[in-house]
């Protein structure tokens, strides 16, 4: 029986994530990560990763289905999830920026349309700055939608940049930096004190 | 959909029923709280199901509070269906109670609404509390009565080894963020770093203020829980004088928990920051396992009833009745599973002819009354733990026991 299950976001970060781990002495067998199986234990049988969509990685870990997880910040805030935070990794680094058209000013607009995949961090940017905003929820491609007029702006996660500019759209503001996040079970924090402790060490070195 | 045509089968979200066997088990969970309770000599209360929603503004703080069920009088007064039960009974202990000798001992079971969950996990909007309130003693016996009562619950539903308590003082965090002199908004952010355990943010965030071995040892301290040792570490890091009060009562407690042979179950966490400006000492969370979001959380909080018209110091705990539930469910749907294979029937609790627990299931080891026995004189009632060790002797007997605190 593995001491815990780590729910790693599938995607972006799940490469640096396994790798981090993998340093840490949590490695998975790269035949098992050639599978398809979804739950797979580490080499040294205490560890069981599950790996699920950035989104999900909040909701197994709050239900205490998965002990810790590895998952960005960015999906983090949005989720608005009470879970400990207890170690920042430098992996997945981004930031979550607000993009416009080049050339259009959007404090000339009384009401801002946001396209965006986070609609909480758009609404609590916008709401704290007193700005009224409609905000359109997509759930992939946000660059497109400032060019096709469905949106003045879009809040997105930008890592390089280059799909903004390619897409004819230019950073007006940093919201937020996002990088990877060892999170944890409020529970499983106090009830495995032991091993959570002895992964955060171990990760931390 | 037209509302019309909205089907009567449905049911609004985060309701439930209950029947069969689990009914049945919340049942006996609540009995074995309750008998508990009686058993320190706590008496029932039961509080209005609707009350002014004031009370609760009053009584639990506005963030709180916002999260009732809330609608409107006749008399256009603003109503709600109680989110606690706390409040209701600090108020009875200011007005209806008043006279009474103290201390007073309170419990009750009852539903609590709460139209916005705590979190995504905890998505009741109505559950059950059961709980209890210690008013008018300021003492750590006091404080050691609310928790020895918790830790015999627990045991008597069979939860020994399966359960942590984890204890802080509200006055650590208080007395470090004064010296530092944080402002509000300041004094919250290190608290919501402290309370996600978020280490390297609250180094940065310290750095201004201290040195960075300072800062470095503030942090780690801050993001594990331990045993007493977690205190003597406090201790070098933390020197000013509110902290280094909260420090010595905690330590108090901590001394009479490890004579009692309790220290096993009960945890040292200084990261535990929620609710500050409710509590004034002592708080303490209850988590089981099979649960992933605590299940019950306490302390003290003298500055309640002041709001009611009479200052005095009170402390409980109440827990999630229904979360509680669910854990014994489970295990005993598993328990019944692998006796089933050995031909055996499960039981929850095994009591002797006259209602008697066996020893194990009472607060205390078993075996461990004896030893406790030979090493504490008789005489020396001072002793917290002597006097702690007669009443869970009593309790393990199945008798009443009625502790007499000082004010």
């Amino acid at each position: 029986m593995p001491e815990l299950t780590i729910a790693v976001a599938k995607g972006r970060l799940q490469d640096e994530a396994l790798a981090l781990l993998a340093g840490a002495g949590a490695g998975v067998s790269s035949q098992d990560l050639s599978s398809r199986r979804l739950s797979v234990e580490d080499e040294s049988g205490r560890y069981r990763f599950i790996f699920v969509k950035p989104a999900d990685v909040p909701v197994y870990v709050e239900h205490g289905i998965a002990d810790c997880g590895v998952v960005g910040r960015d999906v983090l805030l949005e989720s608005g999830t009470d879970l400990l935070q207890p170690l920042t990794l430098e992996i997945g680094r981004c930031r979550i920026v607000v993009a416009a058209r080049t050339g259009v000013s959007l404090d000339e607009l009384g009401m801002l349309r946001v396209a965006t995949k986070y609609p909480r961090i758009a609404a609590a940017h916008f709401g704290a700055r007193g700005r009224p905003v409609e905000i359109i929820q997509l759930s992939g491609s946000v660059e497109l939608a400032p060019g096709l007029g469905l949106a003045d702006c879009i809040v997105d996660l930008v890592e390089s940049g280059r799909t903004l500019r390619e897409n004819g759209l230019k950073e007006i503001e940093v919201i937020d930096e996002s990088t990877g996040r060892l999170v944890v079970n409020r529970a499983s924090y106090q009830l495995k004190a032991t091993p959570i402790a002895a992964l955060i060490d171990a990760l931390r070195n | 959909m037209d509302h019309t045509t909205e089907p009567l089968s449905r049911i609004p979200t985060g309701m439930r029923y209950y029947f069969g066997q689990e009914a049945r088990l919340r049942r006996i969970v609540e009995e074995t709280g309750m008998t508990v309770f009686d058993g320190w000599s706590y008496e029932e209360i039961t509080t209005p199901t609707v009350d002014y929603y004031s009370l609760f503004e009053h009584g639990m703080g506005r963030a709180e509070a916002h999260r009732a069920f809330r609608f409107t009088d006749t008399d256009g007064r603003l109503l709600a269906l109680r989110p606690d039960v706390t409040s209701a009974v600090a108020r009875a202990a200011a007005t209806l109670f008043a006279e009474r000798e103290r201390p007073l001992r309170l419990c009750y079971a009852a539903p609590v609404f709460r139209q916005q969950p705590q979190s995504h996990a905890e998505w009741r909007r109505e559950s059950t509390q059961i709980g209890c309130e210690l008013i008018g003693a300021n003492t750590s016996a006091a404080d050691l009565e609310v928790l020895t009562i918790a830790s015999e619950f627990l045991r008597r539903l069979d939860l020994a080894g399966d359960y942590a308590i984890t204890l802080n003082d509200v006055g650590i965090f208080n007395g470090v963020a004064e010296r530092l002199e944080l402002d509000p908004t300041l004094r919250e952010e290190m608290r919501q770093l402290i309370d996600v355990r978020n280490a390297a943010d609250l180094e940065r965030f310290l750095a201004p203020y201290t040195s960075a071995t300072e800062a470095q040892a503030f942090a780690q301290l801050m993001q594990l829980s331990g045993k007493r040792e977690s205190l003597v570490q406090a201790r070098s890091v933390i020197s000013n004088e509110q902290s280094c009060a909260a420090l010595d009562r905690l330590e108090g407690l901590w001394k009479v928990i490890e004579s009692l042979g309790l220290a096993d179950s009960f945890e040292i966490d200084l990261g535990d920051v929620a609710r500050l400006d409710y509590y004034t000492g002592l708080t303490f969370k209850i988590y089981v396992n099979g649960a992933g979001y605590r299940v019950g959380s306490g302390g003290r909080y003298d500055g309640l009833t002041a709001s009611f018209g009479k200052a005095e110091p009170a402390v409980g705990f109440v827990v999630d009745l229904d979360a509680l539930t669910d854990v014994l469910h489970v295990r005993r749907a598993d328990l019944s599973s692998t006796r089933a294979l050995q031909g055996e029937t499960p039981k929850l609790v095994a009591k002797g002819p006259n209602g008697e627990l066996p020893a194990g299931k009472t607060g205390i080891p078993a075996g461990h009354l004896k030893d406790r026995q030979e090493c504490l004189s008789p005489d020396s009632p001072s002793d917290p733990s002597a006097v702690f060790v007669e009443a869970l002797k009593k309790r393990a007997k199945g008798e009443r026991v009625s502790l007499g605190l000082e004010r």
